[in-house]
């Protein structure tokens, strides 16, 4: 039994119906290269598609990149610390650590456990059994939200050290709570379940 | 090679047969093989005609509620997920048998998370029954719900004179039954609701000729072809007109008619940013310089589709680039005008009419009578040629029933009211109509503060809301104050920019919209939905008073 196992036939790039000029491995592509655009869709989405439902295939990929999601999550860490913050008795570099932990647990969960779509998509379930992460734009690596959201926690990791004044117990935590949430994101485990971990 | 347009080749040089139609007077000079269009009269073609249409973008901080609104009901989603499947809360979604439990499951739950969680609370605002036909006014079954809308109760009273700023009724065609559709009745009587066949073995009957000579009149084509429904006119079509080795270019916001179409041709298809010529153009010049992907040969055939006016964006195409393009690549371009026949134009005869070009100059026009005309179905119009081939070889003349006679009556009647050949000018007048009344209805949103989408010149006007919370409110507010909207969001547009979509009538008249338009503004002032931020002009509008009068 391999121990880094991929998943099934999603878990290459998703391959529009298009890009037959693309490279179909899952190695990582610089995003100049080839300009990626969607394909289209056979059928109607969720019961909720009033009128037309336009030639996006997958919402999912687009969220990260819509205008204002960026600031948006920006705002979520800083409320999270605040909230944190005012809980008494509790010191600030327990606290920066706690936002640090709670920030890096909730990236992996939402990014990197939970699969699929939250809505039905009309390109019957290629995305199913990838996670948030690997959907975002159709699985082509180094985009602009991706580099932005692999930055984040590292600016967030920086702070906590200098705010916890590089204290080894702290150090331990938040070193390995950073590993947890930066190994996923890199393009080699794109796909890639370990010990058959969230597999299906 | 195409030809677009009929002309011939000969040692290079284009020689265009054109038909003088509609006093467009245009003649083809020949210049070193290049092909130009000069115009008499040293009339401008189109370069004169000002497309007036904006898409505004909403203030920062809206866009960030809305994802906090997305987020929290996502959180409390996953909340109440928990609290169903721990049994702390009664599921009313239906769910498998105890028996079952520890198979593999049929459905994901995940992919139903939306649907249950987040769409089920605003349930409400879709899917409503109602009573009457979807005229101005129209009777609203009120429902409650008593389970926060997982089941719905009829109470039994009917909301009556609700103002229908929801259906596609463009020229007030849809009504109830009147003495002028007697012709319509005594069609039933003669012919039955059909022949149930198709168009190829019993299916056509004489209604059908005469409607499709009728079709072709009124867009000034060669020949038309009918159509029983009017997404099968596409997806049933497309596939005839273009297979592999061919390439099909589509605007992002194509309809799924459009797409489905599309993708059963299996041609290939590359999409290009909605009404976006550059985009296009790139997409061209790639096409015919590197060819099909691997062999590098040329593509047998470059279809461009696009719509005559985006419903969900209210958006007209822009139409005398493209034809400027397709011209340059050689290309074929598919039209589907399911939203502007008779809608748009100075007499209802669509997009070509409004930019002032020639029908010809589009190679397949296709739409629909769904909108404009009362009744059901589609047709393609084009050369006869074109026609000839496709009432051969169209998937739905082998397989699916022809139109229904009583609704080719209803068409004809409609067109012919239109044209004017019943003898009256109303069908101008409701053209006409349409137009002031869409020119009103925007230019009144506009000056109230709300960001409206799309062409100054579209009765379909989208006013955009954002936050999911407020399109729940919205929906809910206006049908209290007794107008119906439709109300659209995520997945259907684009996750942040939830809409409402008016889509304004012939038949409404300059009360309905006042008090509409008072209404709006009062849920403007309550929601906070006035996000424009294009400085009002400081003069004052003249609609109804003869003359500016000084006041003191």
């Amino acid at each position: 039994m391999a121990v880094g196992s991929r998943t099934g036939p999603g878990s290459e790039c998703q391959d529009p119906d298009w890009a037959t000029e693309r490279d179909p491995s899952p190695r990582p592509r610089a995003r100049g290269l080839t300009q990626k655009t969607p394909t289209t869709n056979s059928g109607g989405g969720s019961r909720m598609n009033v009128g037309t439902a336009h030639s996006e295939v997958n919402p999912n990929t687009r969220v990260m990149n819509s205008r204002g999601i960026w600031l948006s999550y920006v705002l979520a860490i800083g409320l999270l610390h605040v909230v944190l913050l005012s809980i008494p008795f509790v010191s600030v570099p327990v606290v920066w650590t706690l936002t640090n932990l709670i920030h890096n647990m909730g990236m992996y969960i939402f990014l990197h456990t939970v699969k699929g779509t939250p809505f039905e998509t009309p390109d019957q379930g290629k995305a199913r059994l990838l996670t948030h992460w690997e959907q975002m734009d159709y699985g082509v690596q180094f985009t602009a939200s991706r580099k932005f959201l692999t930055i984040t926690p590292i600016v967030l990791y920086f702070l906590t050290s200098f705010y916890t004044k590089y204290d080894q117990i702290h150090f331990v935590l938040n070193t390995v709570s950073l590993m947890s949430v930066l190994i996923p994101k890199l393009p080699q485990l794109h796909g890639v379940r370990i010990f058959g971990i969230n597999k299906y | 090679m195409a030809n677009p347009g009929g002309g011939t080749v000969c040692n290079g040089k284009l020689h265009n047969h054109k038909k003088q139609s509609n006093g467009l007077q245009s003649r083809n000079c020949t210049k070193n093989g290049i092909v130009k269009e000069a115009q008499q009269n040293g009339k401008t073609h189109f370069y004169d005609k000002l497309i007036v249409e904006s898409f505004e973008e909403a203030p920062l901080h809206v866009m960030v509620f809305t994802y906090m609104g997305y987020g929290i009901g996502t959180l409390f989603g996953y909340l109440r997920d928990f609290l169903r499947n721990w049994g702390i809360e009664k599921c009313n979604a239906a769910v498998e048998r105890k028996e079952q439990r520890d198979f593999v499951p049929l459905y994901q739950d995940f992919e139903n998370f939306y649907t249950r969680n987040l769409y089920m609370r605003i349930r409400d605002n879709w899917n409503r029954p109602i009573c009457s036909a979807p005229g101005p006014l129209f009777d609203v079954m009120e429902r409650v719900s008593d389970d926060y809308n997982w089941t719905f109760r009829f109470t039994g009273r009917v909301i009556k004179d609700v103002i229908n700023m929801g259906s596609y009724n463009f020229l007030g065609l849809a009504a109830k039954y009147d003495e002028s559709m007697r012709t319509i009745k005594d069609v039933l009587e003669v012919y039955g609701t059909g022949v149930s066949s198709t168009r190829h073995e019993m299916g056509t009957l004489d209604k059908h000729k005469e409607l499709e000579d009728l079709v072709a009149k009124f867009l000034n084509v060669e020949a038309a072809m009918v159509f029983g429904m009017g997404f099968a006119t596409n997806s049933m079509n497309i596939p005839a007109l273009v297979g592999k080795g061919c390439l099909i270019l589509s605007d992002e916001l194509n309809h799924t008619s459009l797409v489905l179409g599309a993708r059963l041709s299996g041609a290939t298809i590359r999409i290009f940013k909605h009404n976006n010529t550059q985009s296009l153009e790139k997409l061209l010049r790639d096409a015919v310089i590197y060819g099909q992907p691997r062999t590098r040969r040329a593509w047998k055939k470059i279809l461009i589709l696009v719509e005559g006016v985006y419903s969900m964006e209210g958006s007209i195409v822009h139409l005398p680039q493209i034809i400027a393009l397709k011209k340059k690549y050689k290309a074929y371009l598919y039209m589907d005008e399911a939203h502007s026949i008779g809608a748009v134009g100075p007499t209802g005869r669509g997009v070509t009419e409004f930019f002032g070009l020639d029908p010809h100059e589009v190679d397949v026009l296709m739409g629909t009578f769904t909108k404009s005309f009362g009744a059901a179905g589609g047709y393609i119009a084009g050369r006869k040629d074109l026609v000839d081939y496709l009432r051969v070889h169209s998937h739905s003349a082998v397989y699916a029933s022809s139109m229904s006679p009583p609704i080719a009556e209803q068409i004809i009647r409609s067109l012919k009211h239109l044209m004017g050949l019943d003898g009256t000018t109303q069908g101008l007048q409701r053209v006409r109509q349409l137009a002031k009344n869409t020119r009103y209805f925007r230019q009144r949103l506009q000056e109230m503060g709300f960001i409206i989408y799309g062409n100054e010149n579209a009765s379909v006007v989208p006013l955009l809301l954002y936050m999911p919370g407020k399109v729940a409110a919205f929906a809910r507010h206006m049908l209290e104050k007794k107008i119906g909207v439709v109300v659209v969001g995520f997945p259907a547009t684009p996750l942040a920019e939830a809409r409402a979509r008016f889509c304004v009538s012939a038949a409404h008249t300059r009360e309905m919209l006042d008090t509409v338009l008072e209404a709006l503004d009062e849920m403007g002032d309550l929601l906070q939905l006035k996000y424009s931020r294009h400085k009002k002009s400081a003069r004052p509008e003249l609609y109804d008073e003869t003359s500016f009068e000084l006041e003191d």
